[in-house]
């Protein structure tokens, strides 16, 4: 079993805010963790779906950057702006 | 240098109108190009209900950042002068403006397509969301955008 080596923030916008029933919560960080095992982890499903992005921190990433202690990891379904 | 573009960058969450944001940006007047695109609400929803109204969601913090690296990198690839975006959020009616991008230049060319690539930039990584609301009081988030 993974140690836990902190904990990272996890937000959800729109459709999945709605669906999951959460917005934002803390989410405890084992080691060499992704935002892809995030998305398992929360029982999301066993793939991130195509046209939901990642953002670490505020930036776009790739799902399989890994996650720091205190890291702001957001799931973004498909944007619609402008 | 793209540092020295003036990137005029706000989200606004009360309507706004668009041609008082202009008269208002000094570069439509001084420069020789100006490129203009204004886009409003819908009254029709994308299966062609009437719609009420229309809830605009961003991620705040990254929205706003992300709006001035896509003016900016848009304002830099293209070579003019200055850029004006403005993007609203929260509650929006029909026909309100939803979204205004100026781009000033010396010339038309650079002007046009800085204008169109910032809009379509915008459109596919600028975090937003719309969710329909129709006159039945039915939600609907959009995913994706209308054809060009």
């Amino acid at each position: 079993m993974q140690q836990s080596s902190g904990s990272i923030t996890v937000r959800l916008f729109a459709a999945l805010r709605e669906q999951a029933g959460w917005d934002q919560r803390s989410w405890p960080l084992n080691g060499g963790a992704d935002a892809l095992s995030v998305w398992q982890a929360l029982g999301f499903g066993d793939a991130i779906p195509d046209g939901t992005r990642v953002a670490i921190n505020q930036e776009f990433e790739s799902p399989r950057q890994q996650l720091q202690q205190g890291d702001e990891l957001a799931f973004l379904p498909p944007i619609s702006g402008g | 240098m793209a540092g020295s573009i003036p990137i005029d960058v706000a989200l606004c969450s009360n309507a706004f109108e668009p041609l008082a944001e202009l008269q208002q940006w000094p570069h439509q007047e001084n420069d020789a190009a100006t490129a203009i695109f204004i886009g409003r609400m819908r009254s029709q929803g994308s299966s062609a209900e009437e719609l009420e109204a229309m809830q605009l969601e961003h991620y705040p913090g990254m929205t706003e950042r992300q709006l001035q690296h896509l003016a900016s990198d848009a304002a830099s690839s293209h070579g003019v002068r200055a850029v004006l975006l403005r993007h609203r959020i929260g509650r929006v009616t029909p026909n309100q403006a939803l979204v205004l991008v100026a781009v000033s230049a010396d010339r038309r060319g650079p002007a046009q397509r800085c204008c169109q690539a910032l809009l379509e930039a915008i459109k596919h990584d600028a975090p937003f969301w719309k969710q329909e609301i129709s006159r039945s009081g039915k939600r609907r988030w959009i995913e994706g955008n209308t054809p060009l």
